[in-house]
C-alpha cells in the first residue's frame, strides 16, 4: 500500500494573485500516476507570508513542510521527490 | 500576448498593493515618494540597467495607478505627493484608458525576419523558391534576406527544413488589431487614440511594461470613504477569479465598504431577452446578419473602423447598462461601480450616465491584499434569488451570450449562429467585408478577447484556471478556447 503525499496549496488572496492560482492546474503538470496518490487541497493562509522569511508567495505545504516561491515546475519536482521518498 | 504570470504583472500587483496599503492607513501622501525606494531596495538585482531606472519606472507605474495621463503630464520634477494632492483636488478625464511610458520602451527594431546560423545553405532552397518578392539571396554560404524587399509574409520561415529563420516581431504593434500603435521619431511607442479601441492587447504584450492602463481606482476609493451609498456591480467573469464562491466574493466586497453588490448577470438576462426579441424582428424583416453588442471593444471597433457593421450590430444595450438601470430604479442615489475584466468598459461607462466608476479584478485583488481580506475565509453573503439569471453568468465565456439569447427566443430554429472568438488583424479584415461575403449564419457573437471576458486584460488568473474554479469540465474549457464554431 503506497503512502499518500499531502499537498496543501495556499489560496489566500496574496498567494493566489502572485501565481498560486496556476498551481491549481496540478493535473496538467504533475505525473498522473503520482497525483493519483496525492491528497491535494486548497487551504487558507499559513501566515508564512507574514513572517520575514526569504521566500515569498505563493506558498505550498507538502507533508507538513512549507515551501515558498512556488512554481508549477518546482511543485512537480518536490511532489515527485516526496512521492518516491515515501514509496521506495 | 504575454503569459499572465510574469515579472511585470507581479511587480504591478505589488505596486498597487503597496500604494493601497498606505492609502488605507491614511499615510499615502507621506509615503508615496518613498514607495519606489521600498520596492526597489539598495540590494535589488536590477532587470534594467540599474536600480535608479527601476525606481523611476516604479514612479511612473504609481502615476499611472493614480490615473495620470503620462503622455500629457510627464513632469519629472514634480514629486508624487504633489500629483496625489492634485488628483484629489480635481477630477481627471477618464479617457484615454491606455498611456505609454516612453522611458520604459525599448524602441524595438521594426518587425523582421532574419536567417540564423542554422541555415545549411541547402540545395533545395525552398526559401528562395517560395519568396514572393525575391528577397532571399545567398552570400557567404548562407541565405540572407534583403530587408527592403521583404514583406514579412513568413513564407520562408514556414518552408525552411532546418527552422533556421526567425521572426522578430514588435510585440505591441503585432498585437494591435487596428494598427493604432506607432513609433515616434526616436523609435518610442505612441498610441494613435483616433484608432485605439481600448482592448488592452498592447499593454498585455509589451515585455517592458511600456504601455500601461491609467487606473480609475482613486475616485472609487474616495466614493467608498464618503457618506454616499456605493453599489458594486460585478461582471459575470468574476466567478473563478478569486478562491471561494460568489457569496464569499460579495462578503469581501462589503468588507471593502461597498453597501450593496449586484451581479451584472442580472442585466445580462435583460440583454438576452431584448436581443432575442431584436434578432427575431430583424430576421423577420429580412436582415441577413445581426451581431451581439455586449463587448465594448467591439462596439468601439465598429464605431472607429467598421461603419459597415453599424446597421448589423444589435441595438440592445450591454449587461452593464441594464444592471445599472436596475440599481438606479431601486436606489436612485446610489453611486455605481462596475468591477470587471475589461478596459474598454471604461469607454462605454463614459458614454452612459449611470456608471460612476470602473475598476478591474486586478485592482480589486490589490485592495483585498492591502486590506488582508481572504475571500475564501469569509462567511457567504446571501446572493438573493438568482434562479432566473444564473445561466447568464456564462456571458463571460465565448459562446455564452449566444446560448443565453437562443434560449430566450420563441423559435430558435430560425437562427444559425456562429462566433468570432478573439480579434486580430485578419479578423478585422474579414469583418470589413462581412456584409458582402457569403454569410456563415444570421447571428454572430463577437468577442475581442479570445475565450471571452474570462481572458480580459483586467483578469488575475489564466482562463483555464478560471474555468476550473467555475466548475468547468475540460470539454467546456476546450470549447471556450476554440477560435470559431457553428451551432
Amino acid at each position: 500500500m503506497s503512502k499518500k503525499v499531502n499537498i496543501k496549496i495556499c489560496v489566500g488572496t496574496s498567494c493566489f494573485v502572485q501565481g498560486g492560482a496556476d498551481l491549481l492546474l496540478y493535473n496538467d503538470f504533475i505525473d498522473p500516476e503520482i497525483i493519483e496518490k496525492c491528497e491535494v487541497e486548497g487551504t487558507s493562509c499559513f501566515n508564512a507570508c507574514k513572517s520575514s522569511g526569504k521566500e515569498g508567495a505563493p506558498f505550498v505545504m507538502i507533508n507538513d513542510i512549507i515551501y515558498g516561491d512556488m512554481t508549477p515546475v518546482k511543485l512537480k519536482k518536490i511532489v515527485t521527490e516526496a512521492f518516491y521518498a515515501r514509496n521506495k | 500576448m504575454l503569459e499572465i504570470n510574469n515579472q511585470f504583472t507581479f511587480l504591478k500587483s505589488r505596486v498597487y498593493a503597496t500604494v493601497l496599503k498606505s492609502y488605507f492607513n491614511g499615510t499615502l501622501e507621506n509615503d508615496i515618494d518613498k514607495i519606489p525606494f521600498w520596492i526597489i531596495g539598495k540590494d535589488t538585482d536590477p532587470s534594467r540597467c540599474c536600480i535608479y531606472k527601476e525606481r523611476a519606472m516604479i514612479r511612473y507605474r504609481i502615476l499611472a495607478f493614480l490615473g495620470v495621463n503620462l503622455e500629457k503630464d510627464d513632469d519629472e520634477i514634480k514629486p508624487l505627493s504633489q500629483f496625489y494632492r492634485e488628483i484629489q483636488a480635481s477630477k481627471m478625464k477618464p479617457l484615454p484608458v491606455l498611456t505609454t511610458i516612453s522611458t520604459a520602451c525599448s524602441a524595438c527594431p521594426k518587425d523582421q525576419y532574419i536567417i540564423s546560423d542554422a541555415c545549411r545553405s541547402c540545395y533545395a532552397r525552398p526559401c528562395l523558391a517560395n519568396c514572393p518578392t525575391n528577397a532571399i539571396y545567398f552570400k557567404n554560404g548562407k541565405a540572407n534576406i534583403d530587408q527592403d524587399k521583404c514583406i514579412r509574409c513568413g513564407k520562408c520561415q514556414e518552408v525552411c527544413p532546418f527552422n533556421s529563420i526567425l521572426h522578430i516581431p514588435v510585440p505591441c504593434e503585432s498585437s494591435c488589431p487596428v494598427d493604432a500603435i506607432k513609433k515616434n521619431a526616436n523609435g518610442f511607442v505612441e498610441i494613435d487614440y483616433k484608432k485605439c479601441i481600448s482592448c488592452g492587447k498592447c499593454s498585455r504584450s509589451c515585455p517592458f511594461g511600456a504601455i500601461v492602463e491609467r487606473s480609475a481606482i482613486f475616485p472609487v476609493l474616495e466614493m467608498l470613504k464618503s457618506e454616499d451609498r456605493v453599489t458594486a456591480i460585478i461582471a459575470p467573469a468574476i466567478d473563478g477569479q478569486f478562491p471561494g464562491n460568489l457569496g464569499q466574493t460579495k462578503a469581501a466586497l462589503k468588507l471593502l465598504g461597498f453597501d450593496d453588490v449586484v451581479e451584472v448577470s442580472e442585466g445580462a438576462q435583460i440583454t438576452s431577452i431584448k436581443e432575442a426579441k431584436e434578432l427575431e424582428e430583424r430576421i423577420n424583416r429580412g436582415d441577413k446578419l445581426m451581431s451581439t453588442s455586449c463587448c465594448p471593444a467591439y462596439v468601439e471597433l465598429v464605431e472607429k473602423h467598421l461603419p459597415n457593421l453599424k446597421a448589423i450590430k444589435s441595438d440592445t444595450l450591454s449587461p452593464m447598462a441594464y444592471t445599472a438601470q436596475l440599481v438606479k430604479e431601486k436606489n436612485p442615489n446610489d453611486k455605481i461601480v462596475f468591477i470587471g475584466p475589461c478596459l474598454a468598459k471604461r469607454v462605454e461607462a463614459t458614454k452612459l450616465k449611470t456608471i460612476d466608476g470602473v475598476i478591474t479584478f486586478n485592482e480589486l485583488a490589490s485592495m483585498f491584499v492591502a486590506k488582508e481580506i481572504d475571500v475564501k475565509e469569509l462567511v457567504e453573503d446571501d446572493l438573493g434569488n438568482t434562479g432566473c439569471f444564473e445561466d447568464c453568468r456564462e456571458f463571460a465565456i465565448s459562446e455564452g451570450a449566444t446560448t443565453c439569447v437562443l434560449k430566450r427566443m420563441e423559435d430558435s430554429s430560425i437562427v444559425k449562429g456562429y462566433k468570432i472568438n478573439g480579434l486580430d488583424r485578419k479578423v478585422v479584415k474579414t469583418l470589413k467585408v462581412i456584409d458582402r461575403i457569403p454569410s456563415k449564419g444570421n447571428f454572430v457573437e463577437i468577442m475581442v478577447c479570445e475565450g471571452g471576458c474570462i481572458n480580459g486584460p483586467g483578469t488575475i488568473v489564466k482562463p483555464k484556471v478560471a474555468l476550473k474554479l467555475r466548475n468547468g469540465n475540460t470539454q467546456a474549457i476546450a470549447k471556450a478556447m476554440k477560435r470559431e464554431t457553428f451551432y
